[in-house]
């Protein structure tokens, strides 16, 4: 599905990184464009709205070859084999964002995970459709997973964005002249194919080594047998069967497993239909986002002109209601549309042609036993405002460290269930904000229209009447103020006095240790706390249960105060500062409060910012009991 | 507090109008010679204009709900 990040600043504007030179991309890497294949009509039913791939594709994708599964190999006829006896921890299913997203959260910590994927190649079948807007919590995401410097190489940052409505512009912004209200080392936004994200991250998979990609292993059976799921799998050579503690669900919004387990999802389906043309001109329009939300070329309906990688321009043009697919997507008719839109000169060279519907959905629980639900099988939601995609791997980003914790005895199987009411939260407030744009960009009746009208036109003169007009309000991170293991947990225990639990934390530039992204790598999964001065953390008693070898940690330098000696840390605790030239000073960027520590998740969101005294009932909400005893100063 | 209001918020439905029939009379002027399309949206833009002035959220909704349930039936 097509992601419009385009809003990505209308609304709250971030800064993206300016003046940041792409480093050159190996060319083994990039893929050649080769000539447009059109979208066969037979292809694409008005009724299932989410977009089958076309037969055609636009790119040369990789391909990646199928290898004999050790249940095959070494089983004799009739008998399962040693292998097909084992209980693996993890099985991935799916490899698309969210699978392939979770596979290398893996590899990255050294969980033996198995990805099995019906395809044998990134992206739908080689649709190039699909993600084209990253945001930032992604990107910082990426970052930890360490392909964000490739991704950054080959995408592309915009800053200047128009918003039409006829022959005029109703507003216009340039990000790069705005105030940044970020302190994260990563842009606001970066636009990149969906394929180059899936293909750096097997990329990346396969150099860690750590995880085992299955390629053309199609799942066709489920089962839940004491607690232990049973997976039945075809492959070109046969059917083996493979048993895994936990398995993750990540087969898109059809799943099949999903149905397989017998568990609903009630889908929303509108009739809002969009063509999608990726186009590379001779002439090459301004690096601009476009977006009318009437466009006169277009029958008065919306269309998003954007740049992704390779110079490709996605042109999304909003269709009649239930319009039919075969014939928006003839290219005679979309030769028309790009000569209406560009003048009858435009030399162009058709890289993908796709149209597209979408639904609206959210699973009751994101969890059944071992299954674990990730991205569009979860959740589904129209693509205004890049959130799909971008969900998809907060949702590995939130799980893969929690089945880390359990694996490691470090927490409680409890901890998984927090999954479900975290990552539900998620979808549900995503589904609210993309279902909000879609009835901006599709007015229901008459009234919804002039009331349309009249927000554009107090757009066209005043700056708050532009904050009503909704392309898409772009992904953010996700603020979990109801996870029934964070939020509830403390206030049983802390009478709910552990402020900004569940919120997310920007990856902010730190002196000498990069960033907090790398911080928290180098502590291997622990939890980080963070004092504002030395007084704080000498109130912190790292020999009890608060040490227990799960934490780091670390005291702003320098304090609030800047007192002397306030930068020697006490025994156990080392200094961080922000970077020089950071937006802001670190209390200020991270929201230390005085006299309380925060405790930063492996997710980087906040575990809550409490009394130094309280720490140790906050960690006990999270770690075993076993770990909570476990002697202190691992990381010291 | 009044009587139809949020007890959380500060809706006032107590008159609090400077000049009321001056208020009215200035509404009528604007909607002079315009069509009833041209009135609905010249009233939209005015109670975004005036929403914006209040700001509140849960003042707004409680008018939203307010107009909503004077309507005749």
């Amino acid at each position: 599905m097509s992601n419009h990040g385009q809003a990505a600043a209308d609304a709250t504007p971030r800064d993206p990184v300016p003046g940041n030179p792409a480093p050159d991309e190996p060319s083994s890497v990039d893929p050649k464009l080769v000539a447009p294949k059109h979208v066969d009509p037979k292809h694409v039913d008005p009724k299932h709205v989410d977009p089958k791939p076309p037969t055609g594709t636009g790119y040369e994708l990789p391909v990646y070859d199928f290898r004999l599964p050790p249940e095959l190999a070494d089983s004799k006829a009739g008998e399962p084999s040693a292998a097909g006896r084992k209980v693996y921890p993890l099985i991935i299913v799916g490899g698309g964002l969210a699978g392939l997203a979770a596979a290398c959260d893996c590899a990255v910590r050294g969980i033996p995970a198995i990805l099995l994927d019906e395809d044998n190649t990134i992206g739908v079948r080689g649709a190039s459709s699909r993600g084209i807007c990253y945001a930032q919590r992604t990107l910082e995401i990426l970052n930890r997973l360490g392909i964000y410097e490739r991704v950054r190489g080959k995408g592309v940052q915009w800053y200047v964005g128009r918003t039409l409505a006829g022959d005029d512009e109703v507003y216009s912004f340039d990000l790069a002249r705005q105030p940044t209200h970020s302190h994260s080392c990563q842009p606001a936004f970066i636009n990149i194919q969906q394929f180059y994200i899936e293909w750096y991250l097997v990329d990346r998979i396969v150099e860690l080594g750590t995880v085992d990609l299955r390629w053309q292993n199609r799942v066709t059976g489920i089962r839940i047998v004491d607690g232990v799921a049973e997976l039945t799998v075809q492959t070109p050579a046969g059917e083996y069967t493979l048993q895994g503690r936990y398995v993750i669900d990540a087969t898109g919004i059809r799943s099949p497993l999903r149905d397989m387990l017998g568990l609903q999802t009630r889908a929303e389906v509108g009739v809002d239909r969009w063509c999608i043309s990726d186009v590379r001109f001779r002439h090459k329009p301004k690096v601009e986002r476009w977006t009318w939300i009437e466009a006169p070329f277009n029958q008065n309906r919306a269309v998003w002109q954007h740049l992704m990688a390779d110079d490709v321009w996605r042109l999304d043009y909003q269709m009649a209601p239930d319009s039919d697919p075969d014939a928006v997507s003839r290219p005679e008719v979309v030769a028309e549309r790009l000569r209406e839109q560009f003048g009858e000169g435009v030399d162009y060279e058709l890289v993908w042609v796709g149209p597209y519907g979408y639904r609206s959905h959210v699973m009751k629980r994101f969890r059944e036993g071992p299954v674990f639900f990730v991205g569009d099988c979860a959740h589904g939601m129209s693509p205004f405002g890049a959130r799909g995609g971008n969900s998809g791997i907060q949702d590995a980003d939130n799980l893969i460290w929690k089945l880390h914790w359990v694996m490691r005895g470090w927490a409680r199987e409890s901890l998984l269930d927090s999954y479900d009411s975290e990552r539900r939260e998620g979808a549900e407030h995503n589904v609210q904000v993309t279902n909000r744009t879609a009835r901006f960009l599709s007015p229901r009746s008459a009234a919804e229209r002039m009331i349309r009208n009249a927000a554009l036109d107090l757009a066209r003169k005043h700056p708050f009447g532009r904050t009503l007009v909704n392309t898409g309000r772009m992904s953010v991170a996700s603020t979990y103020t109801r996870s029934d293991f964070a939020e509830a947990a403390l206030q049983r225990r802390l009478d709910g006095d552990a402020p900004g639990a569940g919120r997310p934390l920007q990856n902010v530039a730190l002196q000498g240790h990069g960033d907090l992204v790398t911080l928290m790598r180098s502590l291997d999964g622990r939890l980080l706390a963070i004092a504002p001065d030395r007084e704080t953390a000498l109130r912190v008693d790292l020999s009890g249960a608060a040490g227990a070898g799960r934490l780091g940690c670390c005291m702003m330098a320098g304090g609030a105060t800047g007192a002397a000696g306030a930068d020697v840390p006490p025994a156990g605790w080392q200094t961080i500062a922000a970077r020089e030239g950071a937006p802001a000073r670190l209390d200020r960027a991270l929201e230390l409060m005085p006299g309380r520590v925060l405790v930063v998740r492996p997710d980087l969101h906040s575990a809550g910012c409490v009394e130094p005294e309280v720490l140790g009932a906050l960690l006990a909400c999270y770690l075993t009991a076993d770990a909570a005893a476990a002697a202190a100063g691992e990381f010291a | 507090m009044t009587q139809g209001s949020s007890p959380r918020s500060a809706t006032t439905v107590e008159p609090n109008l400077e000049d009321p029939d001056g208020f009215y009379e200035s509404l009528l002027s604007a909607h002079e010679g315009l069509s009833i399309e041209q009135s609905f949206e010249l009233n939209v833009r005015l109670l975004m204009l005036l929403a914006n002035q209040v700001g509140d959220h849960a003042v707004i909704s409680d008018c939203i709900r307010l107009a909503r349930e004077a309507a005749r039936d």
